[in-house]
């Protein structure tokens, strides 16, 4: 993965970041009924927005690699879900942060709360497979085949659990029926964050997977060197 | 197909002349619902939601013993390679051994009904043809999920512990479409009136049988 495009996009990041912000604490008027406490919205959704495109990169990475094979595939589809976990995991801390003024309570079994939540733990397994096993081929196609798996299970999991919430708070159903954003600035600040977020989720992944990448090759480099070595010795 | 009915005529002999899957089950799910009968309240552990649920609880931990028994049975004396080595079809593997896991989760489902009827103090009625359809929904989510991860954890590292990581999230939808679907038959419902979680059920085995079948063959593989 080539430096400059790597930099650029780390030098977009900041800069998406810092308008971002601003727009979050300067600009955006104050919503009138949750105050200030409103504005973690800007952050939240965005990382939602950021967390599910990662698991599905997960799935792709993971058909693409038991399909063509490549080490690049299984590269990115690590990387991907080592992301999603963080912002997933962010989604959630956020979310118990504006529930606890908002709602009365750190934590309730909302439909979209459990939904994230089941997603959470379902990518934990996944992680924790990548963290205990070796890196070997087999694993990966373990990987895959989980990221997969997941992928598949996620619009069952909407449903059920939709189902089994049906009530969902008012301040939830209005932010969806486009009440809650009234003012053209929020809707403003809103696509500026998620354009924020998307440019670091970007970045983040460019970095780990480059990395990832670059593990790979010294792996390569390790096994050639220790083949060099037997063969001398063997001579 | 022959080689289907071979595999799994081999694990019903096993079962059969040595028994080990089923005592251990049909106890684990004694076990559990003696442990939520003494957890839950006296007055609360009489209604057919808590029985709903601790049948679920036993079916939950049963499946993960008895998946992980029949896939570990395989391991022993390198008894999976000579699956693999036969002229057999990995999917055909895959479904065979799907079958026995299903198997032994419908036991345990039988056993486990039947000491909740008793425990839960419930009526012995026509439900019980309904909830047994359910739970043998459940089962068969379960195990199509089980058989293919069990392979997963039986062969990575720190195996055991991974398995009730990766099952149990992804099998929530189908926990939560049991539950309540269990709960309702239980109070006297027709099964008519849980439709949608009937429904879910089904999309699930649909979705997770297939899936399975089409992904084992990437996780039996050699190194």
């Amino acid at each position: 993965m080539s430096k400059p495009i790597q930099n650029a996009l780390g030098l977009s990041t900041l800069v998406a970041m810092l308008v971002a912000l601003f727009m979050v604490f300067e600009w955006v008027p104050t919503e009138a009924e949750q105050g200030i406490v409103q504005r973690i919205f800007y952050f939240h959704v965005p990382c939602a927005w950021v967390a599910f495109a990662s698991f599905g990169l997960v799935a792709v990475a993971g058909i693409f690699y038991l399909w063509l094979g490549g080490q690049i595939w299984d590269d990115l589809g690590h990387a991907a879900v080592e992301v999603g976990m963080l912002f997933c995991t962010l989604v959630l801390i956020t979310g118990s942060l504006w529930a606890k003024p908002i709602w009365g309570t750190w934590w309730t079994w909302d439909s979209r709360l459990t939904t994230t939540f089941v997603l959470w733990l379902m990518y934990g397994g996944y992680l924790i497979l990548r963290a205990t096993a070796e890196d070997t081929p087999q694993v990966s196609k373990f990987a895959a085949v989980i990221g997969i798996v997941a992928a598949l299970d996620v619009p069952v999991v909407i449903v059920s659990v939709r189902l089994w919430r049906t009530i969902h708070p008012a301040v939830l159903v209005t932010r969806q029926g486009g009440h809650g954003l009234e003012d053209p600035r929020m809707v403003a600040t809103l696509l500026v964050s998620i354009a924020a977020f998307t440019l670091l989720f970007a970045w983040l992944l460019m970095l780990r997977f480059a990395e990832l990448r670059m593990r790979t090759r010294l792996g390569a480099l390790a096994r050639e060197i220790a083949l060099i070595r037997f063969r001398a010795g063997a001579a | 197909m022959a080689g289907y009915a071979a595999i799994v005529k081999k694990d019903l002999m096993l079962e059969v002349r040595g028994g080990r899957i089923t005592t251990v089950l049909v106890s684990l799910a004694l076990l559990v619902l003696v442990v939520l009968v003494f957890a839950f309240d006296r007055a609360v552990a009489q209604g057919p939601d808590t029985a709903a649920g601790a049948l679920w609880i036993a079916l939950v931990f049963a499946g993960m013993l008895g998946a992980t028994r029949v896939v570990l049975s395989e391991q022993e004396n390198g008894c999976l390679r000579a699956l693999l080595l036969s002229p057999l079809d990995r999917a055909t593997i895959y479904a065979a051994k799907l079958t026995a896991s299903f198997g032994f989760m419908v036991g345990a489902a039988i056993a486990a009904t039947i000491l909740a009827m008793l425990f839960f103090n419930l009526e012995f009625s026509m439900s019980l043809a309904a909830l047994m359809l359910v739970l043998i929904l459940g089962a068969l989510g379960f195990s199509a999920l089980a058989t293919l991860l069990a392979v997963i954890a039986a062969r990575a590292r720190g195996g055991e512990l991974l398995l009730p990581l990766l099952i149990v999230p992804l099998f929530v939808p189908a926990l939560i479409a049991g539950v309540k679907a269990s709960a309702a038959v239980l109070s006297g419902a027709a099964l008519a009136t849980s439709r949608d979680w009937v429904g879910i059920l089904i999309a699930f085995d649909v979705l997770f049988v297939t899936a399975g079948y089409l992904l084992f063959e990437h996780v039996v593989g050699e190194e």
